[in-house]
């Protein structure tokens, strides 16, 4: 179906063709690097987006001649996760190499300074590690929570009963909210002194009572707050799972009188195992990223900075663009190296059931 | 079974494979933990009726009726309508300086940002999940790989670049930018589940409507298409959830004029503490948070099935 | 005693009845095939024994116990089901283990058990893969292990065989009924191929509709039909049935206006004493003799297609009435197309139905 029909032979490197790829890459490469050195930013970022453009349309062409329409389903997916994904990450890669701040004109060539100050300063290490350590807190209790209540709120709806899809839209609201109004409004309820929970902890010890003024406090509020927002989704993925189970197996296990824990960890668990995984990834990476409910709730006071928040605040507030920039490609390589761990455990997993 | 399940099925309640049934017992047990569940949101809905001396009084008051005497008025408050309506018309005061809410321009900023990158990440990512589907090539997996992972990166590690880029190039702030980097946001996510998909469809069908002498594009629209609709409904809430309340983008790379609600009612709240008019904005969440509710309400099923899809296959 | 009784067993789903007022008696060793088109609640009879469907109305008694109440798993009954229903993530090995689990017996001894299944099964080297890793006809032997690897009080089988290939249907048929002899426990197999039923049960009970119309030996079944349905759905080429008119009857001979066509036929006594002269008259299609000239004892018809069988060819032919009928004749008779046939059917492979479809018998 597929076959690519040599209609078109295949242009040698320097052939001067609109179909040949390879020579637009090249082209495209070595201007855009001489560009980037030679001139300002601005004329660079055009001329590289044009060399971009240009290497796109030689892959089209090529795929057109060729007909294979394989690649151009392909393309505007393509084209626009390297305008917006790809193309930024090489930038910033870059970026992280040179001393510059969004607010200053000028740019130098550090090597790898900006790494190693983030990672070995003796004032900003520190801070940057204590973030990081902040960050996997947030990260296991999170992730932790959400596994849990969304797995148990999955069970309770794995059975069919009488309201269930009103019941189950209900339970999925949270999810749906804006991070900023389950922030502002998880401010409200902690609130010493109009707050929900001061006033029902007063009506026990008669004193307003203060979530947010020691780290604990701070943390619980954080990933009460974050937990009950995403199990529901962890709740959806695990509910796909149990639903999926098909009925003449709980039959043959009725038969075959297995019950209890052996039913499920025989049967219903291997068609949720992936999706639990699934589940911890995705709200692994997010928990890693989290910095919204930080900075609605506690503006990163209390020994609840995260790495995530304090990058913005560098790179937005500070304008310490390529520090900021080296703690990105930092942060890539942790989560890279969690990816690939996730990956390994998974497929050795599906390879050893 | 008989009678009663007959009804309940005319309601809508179908039955779904591969589930035990189970009685009134569970609904009432599901309920109150349901209910419990959404609670923090209820709050909100009833806060936005409430004036600000209300929302900031102890006890809280939680009850908009009496009950006919059955709850004592320390807890109930009278229902007002005076948020909603201010919150398209009202001048509210932040830090000393009177600004027109104006959250109307901020509610089809949000409607129309998300809605446009979503369907287009739609269009362009089934596109592309067709393509990688039955057009595979060498190292197929490789480059699907590398679109995943660049779902699972943090966005932060991104964003001083596009920020960036967005100030070299003038997107900052306007519309094309931010539809751009949410289409591109959505779109990994949306190739991956569709894949997953067509990849389900028996191909005989698709084959034989090509000996039949239908063009690929035709095959595309008439078999294959018709068959994923709960992908596509699925892909496009989960997409639309996580687009309409998206903030950190859109704090940084929207202007005054391209504002999301998210971002609106962040810098709303600013002041924090009894400075922030609480009624108002739980209206605003609240009448935020419709849309979603009922897209997501109406495509449940398809939401199910979709998460489903591709995930577990044996 | 392992036996299966049901008694006016009936399943209703709203207004739609799925098993009707079944009665069924299943002794010690006697395998009994419930057979019949799709749909007609066979298969809703056999998980109303197994107590997956919950019965509406009548009884289920297993072994002696009245079981209408009690859940699968307290009924103490092995199934094999129809898509084998084996446990993904488990191994051959422990899907045949999985029923032993609940006798609470040592490790070595389930092993010991399931290895004596696996070797009558022929399973042995297959029994650390996975279900998703072993061929169709392996998967269908675990699923009878699974269900033979214990001492239930009976058996029941779902289509078991349905999903192989011809030539493995053949050889499971014999396998699965050479170790249903050696257990000596009640069966039920439903199925919808009827040389299936044919050769592995002692009895057949054919449904439609939710209705048993006859229980009876393959033979009984075969050549005793109870009623029109029965005749035309045993045997292959179907049975012939035409509407006919019994004009009157004399000496023990019918004579019938066969479409058109004044016959008459050898008949018992009991089709004198009809009170309706419409009639159907069954006859199969092994039981024409080919005469060389006409008479009013035999058929006149033109044949119209040839099918070579083999040993044997099907003949279609069409009557003076313009009914089609299929006659099977040697493979000498080199029949041809237009060719005028003579066909004298064979008084005792006739079958008369009433008006009402029911067999004229003494």
């Amino acid at each position: 179906m597929s076959a690519i029909t040599p209609t078109t032979p295949v242009p040698g490197l320097f052939e001067i063709q609109a179909h040949n790829w390879k020579l637009a890459i090249l082209v495209g490469l070595i201007v855009s690097v001489l560009s980037m050195f030679a001139l300002p930013p601005e004329a660079a970022f055009w001329i590289t987006g044009a060399m971009a453009a240009m290497v796109a349309a030689a892959f089209v062409v090529n795929a057109y001649r060729r007909h294979y329409y394989g690649g151009l389903l392909v393309a505007p997916a393509i084209a626009v996760l390297f305008v917006m994904n790809i193309f930024p990450l090489l930038w910033s890669l870059g970026l992280s190499f040179f001393a510059y701040q969004s607010n200053q004109q000028t740019i130098r060539f550090v090597g790898l300074t900006n790494y190693t100050k983030v990672l070995t300063d003796s004032l900003k290490a520190p801070e940057n590690w204590a973030n990081l350590t902040n960050t996997a807190m947030f990260v296991v209790l999170t992730v932790t929570a959400q596994m849990i209540v969304g797995f148990l709120l999955a069970l309770m709806f794995a059975k069919q009963f009488p309201l269930r899809k009103y019941l189950l839209i209900l339970v999925l609201t949270p999810m749906m909210l804006s991070v900023v109004a389950a922030g502002v409004f998880f401010s409200y309820y902690y609130d010493p002194t109009f707050g929900l929970l001061s006033y029902f902890i007063r009506l026990f010890t008669g004193e307003q009572f203060i979530l947010m003024d020691n780290k604990a406090g701070a943390v619980a509020g954080i990933v009460f707050a974050d937990a009950w927002m995403w199990s529901p989704f962890v709740m959806l993925l695990v509910l796909a799972g149990l639903v999926s189970v098909p009925k003449y197996l709980y039959e043959a296990a009725a038969i075959d009188r297995v019950s209890g824990w052996r039913r499920f960890w025989s049967i219903t668990f291997p068609y949720i195992r992936g999706l639990l995984m699934l589940a911890l990834l995705f709200r692994t990476i997010e928990a890693f990223k989290m910095a919204d409910l930080v900075i609605l709730l506690t503006k990163g006071g209390n020994g609840t900075m995260t790495i995530s928040y304090h990058l913005i605040r560098i790179a937005n507030e500070q304008n310490k663009t390529s520090e900021g920039a080296a703690i990105s490609y930092v942060m890539l390589f942790i989560v890279i190296v969690l990816t690939n761990l996730y990956l390994y455990i998974a497929n050795r997993r599906t390879e050893g059931a | 079974m008989s009678k009663a399940t007959s009804i309940w099925e005319k309601l809508g309640f179908r039955k779904a494979s591969g589930v035990s049934e189970a009685g009134w017992g569970q609904t009432l047990f599901a309920g109150i933990i349901s209910l419990i569940y959404f609670l923090p949101v209820l709050l909100i809905i009833i806060t936005s009726f409430k004036l600000q001396t209300e929302a900031l009084s102890i006890p809280p008051k939680f009850m908009p009726t009496n009950l006919f005497g059955l709850i004592p008025d320390a807890y109930v408050f009278s229902p007002t309508l005076e948020n909603y309506t201010s919150v398209f018309s009202r001048a509210m005061t932040s830090g000393g300086v009177a600004e027109n809410t104006g959250f109307d321009r901020y509610f089809f900023n949000s409607i129309m940002i998300a809605s446009v990158s979503v369907l287009l990440a739609l269009v362009i990512g089934t596109l592309a999940a067709f393509g990688f589907s039955r057009y595979p090539l060498k190292g197929n997996d490789t480059y699907l790989f590398v679109i995943l992972t660049t779902r699972m990166l943090p966005a932060i590690v991104v964003i001083i670049p596009i920020i960036l880029m967005f100030r070299v190039t003038g997107l900052s702030g306007s519309y094309l930018g931010i539809i751009m980097l949410y289409t591109a946001f959505n779109l990994p996510f949306t190739i991956w589940m569709m894949k997953s998909f067509f990849d389900e469809l028996s191909l005989d069908v698709e084959d034989a409507a090509r000996l039949d002498g239908s063009s690929g594009l035709k095959v595309f629209f008439k078999i294959c298409l018709p068959q994923v609709l709960a992908g596509l409904a699925a892909t496009f809430v989960f997409g639309l959830i996580l687009t309409w309340n998206e903030f950190l983008f859109a704090l940084l790379l929207t202007g005054i004029d391209t504002r999301t609600v998210p971002v609106a009612m962040s810098q709303a709240v600013a002041g924090g503490g009894i400075g922030v008019l609480w009624g108002l904005l739980a209206a605003i969440e609240t009448l935020f948070l419709i849309p979603v509710f009922f897209v997501t309400f109406f495509l449940q099923d398809h939401l199910l099935r979709g998460v489903t899809f591709g995930t577990v296959k044996r | 005693m392992s036996t299966i009784e049901l008694k006016q067993a009936t399943k209703k789903y709203g207004d739609f009845v799925a098993a009707r007022d079944v009665d069924l008696s299943v002794k010690k060793g006697e395998v009994v095939c419930l057979l019949g088109p799709s749909g007609c609640g066979k298969t809703t009879t056999l998980r109303m024994i197994a107590g997956l469907e919950r019965i509406t109305s009548g009884e289920v008694i297993v072994a002696g116990q009245r079981m209408n109440d009690l859940p699968p798993e307290k009924r103490d009954i092995a199934m094999v089901f129809q898509f084998y229903a084996l446990y993904p993530a488990l191994t051959v090995g422990e899907n045949i283990a999985m029923p032993l689990h609940h006798e609470k017996i040592s490790a070595t001894e389930m092993k010991s058990r399931v290895d004596k299944v696996a070797e009558i099964l022929h399973l042995g080297s297959v029994l650390n893969r996975l279900p998703g890793q072993v061929s169709e006809g392996e998967k269908q032997r675990v699923a009878v292990a699974r269900a033979i690897v214990r001492d239930p009080n009976c058996f029941l089988f779902d289509e078991p065989l349905s999903r192989l290939d011809v030539e493995l249907r053949h050889s499971m048929r014999g396998q699965i009924k050479q170790v249903l002899a050696n257990l000596s426990k009640a069966t039920v197999i439903v199925t919808h191929d009827q040389l299936e039923a044919l050769t592995m049960a002692d009895r057949i009970a054919i449904m439609k509709d939710g209705i048993i119309e006859q229980v009876g030996t393959p033979h009984e079944v075969f050549a005793k039909p109870a009623n029109v349905f029965v005749g035309s759905f045993i045997g292959t080429p179907q049975m012939n049935l035409v509407e006919a008119k019994l004009s009157k009857f004399e000496k023990g001979k019918a004579s019938i206006n066969f479409n058109g066509q004044d016959i008459e036929i050898t008949t018992n006594e009991r089709v004198g004493k009809l009170n309706s002269p419409k009639i159907t008259i069954g006859i199969r299609p092994r039981a024409f003799t080919a005469e060389s000239k006409a008479s009013n004892e035999n058929i006149q018809a033109v044949a119209e297609l040839i099918e070579p069988m083999g040993a044997e060819t099907l003949v279609h032919a069409r009557t003076k009435g313009g009914n089609d009928i299929r006659v099977v004749v040697p493979r000498e008779n080199r029949v041809k197309v237009g060719e005028a046939l003579h066909l004298r059917p064979d008084p005792a492979q006739t079958h008369v139905f009433g008006e009402n479809g029911k067999a004229v018998r003494l």
